[in-house]
């Protein structure tokens, strides 16, 4: 079922995010996953295999290039030196979600991973699990939990409200926000695409000759949003990075 | 019309925003995998590449900044070589210039005083000279003045009168 608004039809919703299985199990939201994983493996694996006495070049250089944004961008400013043990966890996490958001614009895929709610879900829940067991390792399940519920400094009388905020915050909202924000961003980007392709499709082949010139516009704003949808492919795998080493640094220490 | 679109997307099929389990199931055997590689091994080994190789660019820096520091005072001792031995060239100059001016000065004062030896002399004998030759003109006036005054008196003057006449009259009347 199609939808006409104006003689311009959109296509149902899950036209656009549901797609069929080409192999048991695997469809293109999958292959564009397990893609990201061999890309992203691939690129480490090539640049391992250089020598490392010699300037690097290529692959070699872009790796160097990820685990030094990695650690001076994200870990130094969150973690501080003693949370650099972190670099390949939140390195692998950036990689992996860039690389999943990235084939939104890559002609014939044009398909982020992340626009579907299973791998932002995984994603969140691990780092849930990875920032919880962190604060419980680092300051005893009671200590963390007192810590979490029970902040220091509030009055006591305010803890009958502040302790369920603090649960539903950093329990419940936290995972939930941090998936959502990935899911939500890719999703709107990707629906944005293929909204304007439709309506420069629709509006070039308009029986209309006068529309034709017009779909001009629909179509430059289709360029600007596919080099916008990079921006936002990165700087969405940034934001995951970077929250995710602000949550682990938060359980990490009680004092926050 | 977005009351219909909502209303109509219930029919569809299964909410597109939730997740699907072979999606999440697939992803999540992704990154573990891709996690557990890069952890174990990629990551590691990179990070050790560079690690070394940062190693030998700091090495070799702190090696070229002492090769720097060791040239830096290799200049400084050569420019106070320079400053000395220069120093030393001036000192033994003036030195010799003066020792120069000294001999030079004092050949000079040994020429003046030999060439005013020499003056002194030749003014003696020039002194002589005259004297010896004013002698004879005296005498010599004398003799005409006495022979001509025989030839108009007929007689011979006194020959002391003659010569004191004789005198008066070549100092130019001092007598």
């Amino acid at each position: 079922m199609k939808f006409s608004v104006l003689a311009f039809e959109f296509p149902p919703i899950n036209v656009l995010l549901r797609w069929q299985d080409v192999l048991p199990t695997i469809n293109k939201v999958v292959i564009v996953s397990i893609l990201a994983s061999l890309i992203g493996m691939g690129l480490f694996l090539a640049a391992a295999r250089k020598d490392p006495k010699k300037a690097p070049k290529g692959a070699r250089n872009l790796a160097e290039i990820l685990i030094e944004f990695i650690e001076k961008q994200i870990v130094m400013q969150t973690l501080g030196p003693t949370g650099l043990g972190w670099t390949p966890f939140l390195l692998t996490i950036f990689i992996f979600v860039y690389l999943c958001n990235v084939p939104g614009i890559i002609p014939l895929i044009q398909m982020p991973a992340t626009a579907r709610m299973g791998v932002p879900a995984f994603l969140a829940l691990m780092v849930w699990v990875v920032y919880n067991a962190t604060g419980i390792k680092h300051q005893g399940p009671i200590g963390y939990f007192k810590s979490t519920l029970f902040p220091p400094g509030v009055p006591k009388a305010l803890y009958v409200l502040v302790t369920p905020i603090e649960f539903i915050s950093s329990i419940v909202v936290r995972p939930f926000s941090l998936a959502v924000r990935l899911f939500a961003n890719m999703l709107a980007g990707h629906l944005l695409l293929v909204i304007f392709a439709l309506l420069s499709e629709a509006l070039f082949q308009a029986r209309d000759k006068i529309l034709i010139p017009v779909g001009i516009l629909p179509f430059a704003m289709l360029l600007f949003l596919t080099v916008f949808e990079v921006l936002v492919g990165f700087l969405q795998a940034y934001i995951f990075t970077i929250l995710t080493a602000v949550y682990i640094n938060m359980a990490s220490h009680a004092e926050h | 019309m977005l009351l219909s679109l909502l209303l109509a997307a219930e029919d569809m099929g299964p909410n597109p925003i939730a997740p699907e389990n072979k999606e999440l199931l697939w992803g999540a055997g992704s990154f573990l995998v891709f996690l557990f590689v890069m952890r174990v091994f990629l990551v590691p080994k990179v990070k050790k590449g560079m690690d070394a190789r940062y190693g030998d660019i700091r090495s070799g820096h702190e090696s070229a900044q002492a090769t720097r520091v060791a040239a830096q005072n290799d200049v400084h001792a050569y420019e106070e070589a320079v400053a000395k031995v220069r120093a030393e060239a001036a000192a033994r100059i003036d030195a010799a210039r003066q020792t120069l001016d000294a001999e030079r000065q004092a050949k000079v004062d040994e020429v003046n005083s030999r060439i005013a030896a020499r003056r002194a002399d030749a003014d003696r004998e020039l002194a002589a000279a005259r004297a010896a030759a004013r002698g004879e003109v005296a005498t010599a006036v004398g003799n005409v003045t006495a022979r001509a005054t025989q030839l108009v008196l007929g007689k011979s003057p006194d020959a002391s009168l003659v010569k004191r006449a004789v005198d008066a009259t070549m100092n130019g009347g001092r007598s």
